[in-house]
């Protein structure tokens, strides 16, 4: 494992901050200037992609397991924060995500930014969002994995505040006391585990290695587990503390939505994977019988919501609830087949559920609504564009030979056989129950395809003048389709770079858990 | 006043035979400076022709950076001094918290410049009044001794209860001076009790040996009552439920840059003197404080954040913010005594993020009043669109305040918690998950303010441009640049960490 | 060749592909790729045959030491006590052994398994893939012609493209996923081309039950493979029949899978309950239904449980009892599928209601252990029933309806071709004499009567037989009333053209001689005898042996079930042809009407189905679940924050300002009048606000006196 030493040095922090520092430019240039910010935006998200990919072309692969490009260096040494990032196989993919999806919303919303306009600010905010997210990615101390993962809030908050639908701030404000709330009770946690550890360090390597030689006790792990859930369990989000979704998702512009579903969420996922399961794996084991169930009731319970609503964006949003239950069920079984699942049902419900807000945005565009009824013969009107529909909510439902089945199927599959000390009876049945949920998830689909791109045209719109893909969205959206069915075809892509890791993580909670 | 301090030490050197303390220029320096300051002000104010009073401010603002200057070099020099028989120190502890002071009052002067110029009272005064009350902050910082202690208390704040009602032809005004006054009166009345009661147990003044006197451990009545008396006197000053009855109204009704002064300074100063009696003191008698203050901090901070939630004016709401800001502070004090001098180091560090955050917000404030000429929440609709920059400033103070990364805020509560966690006791972890759910309440109202400037219209479709004056903008730079760098820096940390008290004062 | 079949999926799709981003440009609308790509699959395809006939007859070198290490495989399974008479097998063992040819490459590591993607080919295999390209090509061609000038020509092509690659990859998938994910593939392909005119909801309605009640098996299949996955260590289908015939798997797990893979067998299948779909699909297109809906995809099911054998041989102990599931399913399909071919009106809908119990044929066959006799009837199948749909289409293609009782009669005339070719067909169908349905279904029927443990399927057979009568007499009818009597429909309907004819007599002719790759060696000389058998049936340590046994020709069944089939035509022809027998019985005949009208109302599973099970879910209980999320979990989030600001207006106003804030507030009026603000030091105001100073402090101290 020999990576670039310039690299290795700068690379990692070049590529967060690169962003932060495009938005401080930004912050002077006149809100006038439209056309200059977004051109200044696109390039610095292509500038951090291309630093990110350079990172990433001199990653390891045959090491995925290890720790690379780490940086160790003292941040705030009175609470002994240190300012410790470096990355593995799970965090090579969804920086991976981040990188590209952040330009395609930027060329997305190219010139038709969300009322009221203003793209300086919009962008600005991007931008910083951006920053946070690669950030959380990168942090291997747990302060500075806080700071990352609530420096997202703020600029979420504000673009689905300012730029958002109709109860844009019940929403918005919604979203952002429902993450502090667990965030609150996250970092209690993360400051008990600092001191049960004899106060030494929040390096979470360290960590790792140090909770089995302090002898805690099972209360207090289970405790500090629980605070750590609340907090990721909120960001996932898990049942029943997903309310914030719909609203958050129904309420947040196009591109809001995108980022949302595409990165935002997977900060909890990663959350448990990357802090809580290998840092208390006795915990963790204790609780993976509760999380799992959450899971399967969330799988449910999301896909029937998704049948009750009329709204196609709240149907997407609620849908999102449901495959999150998946990669949750896949977390919860603490096994390598289980964890790689998630990751990979991270990055497919990234690329597909992104794209479907895509097409939700496009649709609301053309349409100037999202009530199914009113829509319908998509196929007719927008050929390209029903296509393009089709074939995500197809990746959507779990189709094999898309992205999506290989984060249910390999979830499922490892449900039968969870890690040892974990029940498995309570987990066949889990399986059963999730293997249901893929049926409802091709019900309500395909029936939103139905409703929406099959039939003609309801009379309001027989008339209407609606163009199909335009060039703007073709450059979003096909690197996203493409992905889909590449990783679809061949999943190894991300097995590849995540087994390492995640089979570490699984021994090692077979090891220390039981 | 420096002959006068003479005079006195010869007076004492008189009555009774013993050596007239050597007195440490040097040590005493940022306090002469001060005081040769203030008079000057004064002076100037008569001579000066109404046209030039304009220089006034900026006399009282060079005078106290011309204050850090000493601080500066005692703070180099780095010896721990111990005057007048142990009754008045100049350690770090002493230097930081009056750096604090001194920028803190600088801030202040920079925010009254203009208000107080373009509102028709006397300005002289005012400057005097507010270098006296900061002078006695400065003395309160190396207090070590009940009497410097109370002499300094009622040195800062009978300026201040002038100055709350300084807009003598406003009701309000008039009522905020009242009340903070009579508040006060009481406050102190009920603090020269404990302190008596204090002295007839320890049979000194001097907190070293009043430590000592109480570390017997066996917590007879009369020294609770002497205690919980000190410390519900100062709980007046640092505004802490029940004892803070008088915030509000006087906040609303004061001079918008004494509301920041009083919720900043002054409160900062009755910290200072907690810190003083709590951790030297009382050390002894932590069984005592710790259960006490952790009511305090629990009231302080639940009922601060729930009844800010329903304030409709923002000086109110920052004023019960301010409040539950309190608590926080509080927090690490319920565990004295169990987590070494981590309770210093996370108190001294939330006082000069506080400071930062919270003169920020007062001064954006201030800046929107200018053109708005209301304090009321729903007036800052709109102001993203005709004001982004102090928007996005008021912003950032708030969520500071709220504690959100990677503002500074969020340092203040993490080393709170840190502090409190780390004591590991039930009770510690019971106050800690208090303060979590707090601080998601508290974000409530701070965000409240945020949507109406981003999210709300103008309620006069009035954009014109707000101008901000050079003093407010630099007081904006200041405080913007402390919130972020003590977010993301160590600094605040490093200050707070290095405040102790010189070891031969701490029993 | 053998090597390089997986070549053959690859062609159709790349062709997708091909005719998804250029075909339209192209001057046939990208038919031609197809067409080619499929083309040259089917030579592929025979090339793959010879030389796999050329491997099954003289082995390639070093297949000497493999056969020794089957039969250690061998003799190590007879140690395992489960087993009786493994000596014979490994007896019949030595004498031939097939390896089956595969190829493989990692398609992914997962902790640390890795899984292979890869080509098992053998007998089965290489047969599926004649009749997969072989239909394919055929119905390629027809639809030139069938769907031509359609607004989604170029489309429907470029999916037929893609189900012929999905369905090829299933045939030659390697292990159980890879299965699975053509199994959903073609499952795809049929929701598109099934919904092909979705314009009209009817359609799309049937795309989407297709995919949906597929779904509801697929979850049966998901749960069977990860099942055998986890017993067997791997999803290689051989290592899976291996290990289910050595006896590592417990019979009980076999048992559970085999059960849930006969789910997926039901859904894809069209096995009752789960085969309403089959029926609504016709409203594809007719070529899609020949194709997908008769010909390959159907029988998909039929097809896994095929690979897998020795997993339901030995779970459902085929070998030795005298009924089982599989079985069962698939009697009760035989009967259930002819009974409502009588009644329907719709001649796809007939086609499709025999297909649904011509496949429980082979489900039946493949539960009495009659595997052969189930791939041979597969085989035979294929082209009939391919030709009868076809034939429908031409018909349609003619009166522009698929009704036979108003659009149609006496088409015999007008388009003479048509009728011979589904005379033929429909003939085969029946089992005449010497026509290819004989020898499959007669097959059958013998193993059903012979196979078995103690008490043998005498039971199928009797289904069997039935099902035979039921079918001559429901074909009876429709040629009836598609072909002779009266032309009860408008316009001059005449014969199809070319594109259209030649494939169906290339499917009669194949229909009509079928049959005769298998002939029985009672009947012909050993060379050419069971040659169906001979190539295609696995011989190998992956396939079961022990208790295994092949039917032998039963001069008495053949002669008796074309007696009855023979019978149900007559009596078919008396009833339709010569209007003799109790017409107008369900008017008058109270039981008659009850059995009418449930035939009508296909035993009322779309009602249970759509009425019921879909309809509830969709509306009441998915609304109150939602009802749930937004009136009690959302509420209780809105109510912490409402809560807080009641609680904060309470203390605000009760507390904060009524207790101890009233007190001053007088103060400042007060201090208005003249600034006299010291009368109100005298207001007894101040006191009580002193007093509230001091109390507390007082009470603090109090507490901590008496608790601390």
């Amino acid at each position: 494992m020999d990576n670039n030493q310039f690299l290795s040095d700068w690379g990692l922090t070049i590529m967060v901050f690169l962003p932060l520092a495009g938005a401080l430019v930004m912050l002077l240039i006149p809100r006038t200037e439209e056309h200059l910010h977004r051109t200044l935006a696109l390039v610095i998200t292509l500038a951090t992609a291309g630093v990110g990919a350079a990172v990433l072309a001199d990653f390891d692969y045959g090491a995925s397991e290890t720790l690379q490009f780490v940086v160790n260096k003292p941040w705030i040494d009175v609470i002994n924060a240190r300012y410790a990032i470096g990355i593995d196989g799970l965090s090579v993919p969804l920086i991976g995500l981040t990188l590209l999806i952040m330009p395609l919303c930027i060329i997305y919303s190219w010139n038709h930014f969300p009322e009221p306009r203003n793209p300086k600010a919009f962008l600005i905010l991007l931008l910083v969002l951006h920053t946070g997210m690669l950030g959380t990615f990168v942090a291997q101390d747990l302060i500075l994995f806080f700071v990352f993962f609530e420096v997202v809030l703020l600029p979420m908050y504000f673009l689905i505040g300012v730029w958002g639908g109709e109860q844009r701030q019940y929403a918005s404000i919604k979203f952002f006391l429902f993450t502090l709330f667990g965030s609150a009770l996250m970092i209690v946690s993360f400051l008990a585990l600092f001191f049960v550890t004899g106060g030494e360090t929040f390096v979470i390597p360290d960590l790792i290695r140090l909770v089995p030689e302090s002898d805690i006790s099972r209360t207090t792990m289970l405790l500090i587990f629980g605070g750590m859930f609340l907090g990721f369990g909120i960001k996932v989000p898990m049942f029943p503390f997903h309310t914030w979704l719909p609203d958050a998702h129904t309420q947040a512009p196009t591109v809001g939505s995108v980022i949302l579903a595409a990165i935002l969420l997977k900060l909890g996922t990663y959350g448990f994977i990357r802090v809580a399961i290998p840092i208390l794996p006795e915990a963790a084991v204790s609780w993976a019988p509760w999380i799992g169930g959450l899971a399967v009731i969330g799988i449910i319970y999301g896909a029937l919501a998704c049948l009750a609503q009329t709204d196609m964006k709240r149907l997407i949003a609620f849908s999102s609830v449901s495959h999150m239950g998946f990669t949750m069920l896949g977390i919860a079984t603490l096994t390598d087949f289980g964890l790689n699942a998630a990751v990979m049902g991270m990055v497919a419900h990234g690329l597909i559920t992104g794209m479907l807000f895509f097409l939700a945005g496009s649709v609301k565009e053309r349409y100037h609504t999202l009530d199914i009824k009113r829509l319908g013969g998509i196929l007719l009107k927008a050929p390209r564009m029903g296509w393009i529909l089709g074939f995500t909510a197809m990746a959507s439902l779990g189709l094999p030979g898309l992205a999506g089945f290989w984060g249910e199927f390999p979830a499922i599959l490892s449900s039968y056989q969870p890690a040892p000390g974990l029940s498995e009876v309570t987990f066949r049945v889990y399986m059963v129950v999730a293997a249901v949920g893929t049926v409802f998830a091709a019900g309500y689909l395909l029936w939103l395809y139905q409703r929406t791109a099959f039939g003609t045209p309801t009379d309001e719109f027989v008339d209407a003048d609606i163009p199909d893909v335009t060039f703007p969205e073709w450059i979003a959206w096909v690197p996203m389709l493409v992905l889909i069915l590449v990783i679809g075809i061949y999943p190894n892509l991300v097995f590849h770079v995540t087994d390492g890791q995640m089979t570490a993580v699984a021994d090692w909670v077979a090891a220390m858990g039981s | 006043m420096l002959a006068s301090l003479t005079s006195v030490a010869s007076a004492l050197a008189q009555a009774d035979g013993f050596e007239r303390p050597a007195v440490d220029w040097h040590a005493l320096a940022p306090e002469l400076v001060v005081t040769g300051v203030l008079c000057l002000v004064l002076v100037a104010d008569l001579f000066l022709p109404e046209d030039r009073k304009a220089l006034l401010p900026s006399l009282a603002g060079l005078g106290l950076l011309g204050a850090l200057v000493p601080v500066l070099t005692l703070a180099v020099d780095g010896a721990d001094r111990l005057m007048f028989g142990g009754a008045y120190a100049v350690d770090d502890f002493a230097l930081v918290l009056k750096a604090l002071f001194l920028v803190a009052g600088y801030v202040v002067v920079l925010q009254s410049t203009n208000y107080i110029a373009e509102g028709d009272y006397a300005e002289g005064e005012y400057y005097f009044l507010l270098l006296s009350s900061i002078l006695g902050m400065l003395v309160m910082a190396s207090a070590r001794d009940l009497i410097t202690i109370f002499v300094a208390l009622e040195m800062l704040s009978i300026p201040a209860y002038l100055l709350a009602g300084w807009r003598k032809r406003d009701r309000k005004g008039n009522e905020a001076g009242v009340k903070y006054y009579l508040m006060g009166v009481f406050a102190s009345g009920v603090l020269l009790y404990g302190m008596s009661l204090v002295y007839g147990v320890a049979g000194s003044t001097k907190l070293v040996d009043i430590g000592e006197a109480l570390a017997t451990g066996d917590s007879i009545p009369m020294i609770t009552l002497a205690v919980v008396f000190c410390i519900a006197g100062f709980g007046f000053k640092v505004s802490a439920v029940p004892f803070h009855t008088w915030a509000p109204d006087t906040y609303e009704g004061a001079p918008t840059p004494i509301t920041a002064f009083l919720s900043v300074s002054s409160k900062a100063a009755g910290f200072v003197a907690l810190l003083e009696l709590i951790v030297i003191g009382f050390a002894g008698q932590t069984e005592v404080v710790r259960p006490l203050i952790w009511v305090l901090a629990v009231l302080s901070m639940t009922i601060g954040n729930v009844v800010a939630l329903r304030q409709t004016n923002l000086v109110r709401m920052l004023a019960y913010s301010g409040i539950s800001q309190a608590g926080f502070i509080l927090a690490p004090l319920a565990v004295v005594g169990q987590i070494g001098s981590t309770t210093l180091t996370s108190v001294v560090t939330y006082l000069l993020i506080y400071a930062a955050m919270n003169l920020g917000a007062f001064t954006v404030v201030m800046a929107v009043a200018r053109r708005t000429g209301s304090a009321e929440i729903t007036s800052f609709g709109g102001l993203f669109n005709y004001a982004p920059a102090l928007a996005v400033l008021m912003s950032v103070f708030l969520f500071s305040l709220a504690g959100i990364p990677p503002l500074g805020g969020w340092l203040a509560k993490f080393v709170a918690f840190r502090a409190v966690v780390d004591a590991g006791t039930g009770w510690a972890y019971g106050l800690a998950v208090v303060m979590a759910i707090n601080s998601v309440i508290a974000l409530a109202y701070y965000a409240n303010v945020a949507k109406e400037m981003w999210m709300n219209p103008a309620p006069d479709g009035d954009h014109t441009p707000v101008r901000v004056p050079v003093s407010l903008a630099a007081a904006l730079a200041i405080t913007a640049a402390l919130t972020f760098g003590f977010g993301v820096t160590n600094w605040a940390t490093e200050l707070g960490d290095a405040a102790t008290f010189v070891a031969s004062a701490v029993p | 060749m053998l090597d390089y079949a997986w070549i053959i999926p690859l062609l159709p799709a790349a062709s997708f592909f091909l005719i998804l981003f250029f075909g339209k440009k192209l001057p046939r609308k990208g038919s031609e790729i197809g067409i080619a790509a499929v083309g040259i699959a089917f030579a592929l395809a025979l090339a793959t045959n010879v030389s796999w006939w050329d491997h099954v007859d003289n082995p390639p070198a070093g297949h000497e030491t493999e056969q020794e290490a089957v039969v250690e495989g061998e003799s190590a399974a007879v140690a395992t006590p489960a087993q009786e008479g493994g000596d014979e097998a490994v007896a019949e063992e030595e004498e031939h052994t097939v390896e089956p040819v595969t190829q493989e490459v990692t398609w992914f590591e997962n902790g640390g398994h890795d899984i292979k993607v890869g080509m098992l080919l053998d007998g089965p295999a290489v047969m599926m893939l004649l009749v997969v390209t072989a239909v394919s090509l055929l119905v390629h061609i027809y639809s030139t012609d069938y769907v031509g000038g359609d607004r989604r020509y170029t489309h429907f092509f470029a999916f037929l493209s893609l189900f012929t690659a999905s369905m090829l990859g299933l045939v030659i998938a390697k292990s159980t996923l890879q299965l699975l994910v053509m199994w959903e593939l073609v499952g795809v392909c049929s929701f598109v081309l099934i919904g092909h005119w979705w314009e009209e909801k009817a359609n799309s309605d049937a795309a989407l039950k297709a995919f949906i009640t597929n779904r509801v098996g697929d979850v049966g299949l998901i749960i069977g493979v990860i099942i055998l996955f986890w017993s067997v260590g791997s999803f290689d289908i051989i290592e899976t029949n291996v290990a289910a015939l050595d006896g590592t798997v417990a019979h009980s797990t076999l048992l559970i899978a085999s059960c849930c893979l006969i789910a997926a067998v039901m859904s894809k299948s069209g096995q009752f309950i789960l085969h309403t779909w089959l029926p609504d699909a016709m409203a594809g297109p007719t070529p899609v239904s020949a194709l997908i809906h008769a010909a390959t995809m159907v029988v998909a099911g039929i097809y896994m449980v095929a690979r897998l054998y020795a997993v339901f041989f030995e779970g459902l102990s085929i070998g030795t009892s005298s009924v089982n599931l599989l079985a069962i399913v698939g009697g009760v399909t035989v009967l259930g599928g002819a009974g409502l071919a009588f009644v329907q009106n719709d001649i796809k809908k007939v086609l499709a209601y025999s297909t649904v119990s011509q496949l429980g044929y082979m489900v039946m066959a493949l539960g009495i252990g009659a595997w052969t006799a189930a791939l041979f009837h597969l085989f035979t199948h294929a082209f009939f029933k391919a030709c009868l749909f076809l034939g429908s289409g031409s018909v349609s293609h003619a009166v522009h309806s698929f009704d036979m009782r108003k659009d149609m009669g006496g088409l015999k005339k007008w388009m003479p071709q048509t009728f011979w070719t589904f005379a033929i067909a429909s003939a085969a169908l029946i089992g005449i004499f010497p026509l290819a349905g004989f020898w499959s279904k007669d097959e059958i029927l013998a193993g059903a009567n012979q196979l078995g443990g103690s008490g043998h399927y005498t039971v199928f057979m009797i289904i069997g037989i039935v099902g035979a009568f039921m079918t001559a007499a429901y074909m009876t009818r429709t040629i009836w009333y598609t072909f002779f009597g009266e032309f009860r429909g408008h316009g001059h309907p005449h014969e199809s053209g070319p594109r259209i004819v030649i494939p169906l007599w290339i499917l009669a002719a194949a229909g009509a001689t079928a049959g005769l790759v298998n002939l029985p060696s009672a009947l012909s000389p050993d060379s050419t005898a069971l040659r169906f058998e001979h190539f295609f049936e696995p011989k190998g340590n992956y396939f079961p042996a022990v208790n295994f046994s092949h039917p032998e020709f039963s001069l008495a069944i053949a002669v008796g079930s074309t007696i009855i089939g023979l019978a149900g035509v007559t009596l078919a022809y008396l009833w339709y042809f010569r209007g003799l027998g109790p017409h107008g019985i369900t008017e008058r005949n109270r039981l008659a009407r009850g059995g009418y009208t449930v035939l009508v109302n296909k035993y009322y599973f779309d009602v249970l189905y759509t009425d019921i099970i879909v309809a509830d879910v969709k509306g009441p209980i998915a609304r109150s679940v939602y009802w749930f999320n937004q009136n009690v979990i959302d509420a209780v989030v809105n109510g912490c924050g409402q809560f807080a600001t009641v609680l904060g207006r309470f203390t605000y106003e009760r507390i904060d300002q009524q207790v101890v804030d009233g007190a001053v507030n007088g103060s400042a009026a007060a201090a208005e009048e003249g600034g006299q603000i010291f009368r109100q030091l005298t207001s007894g105001k101040v006191q009580q606000y002193g007093a509230l100073l001091f109390g507390a402090a007082a009470i603090f101290a109090g507490a901590i006196i008496l608790f601390v």
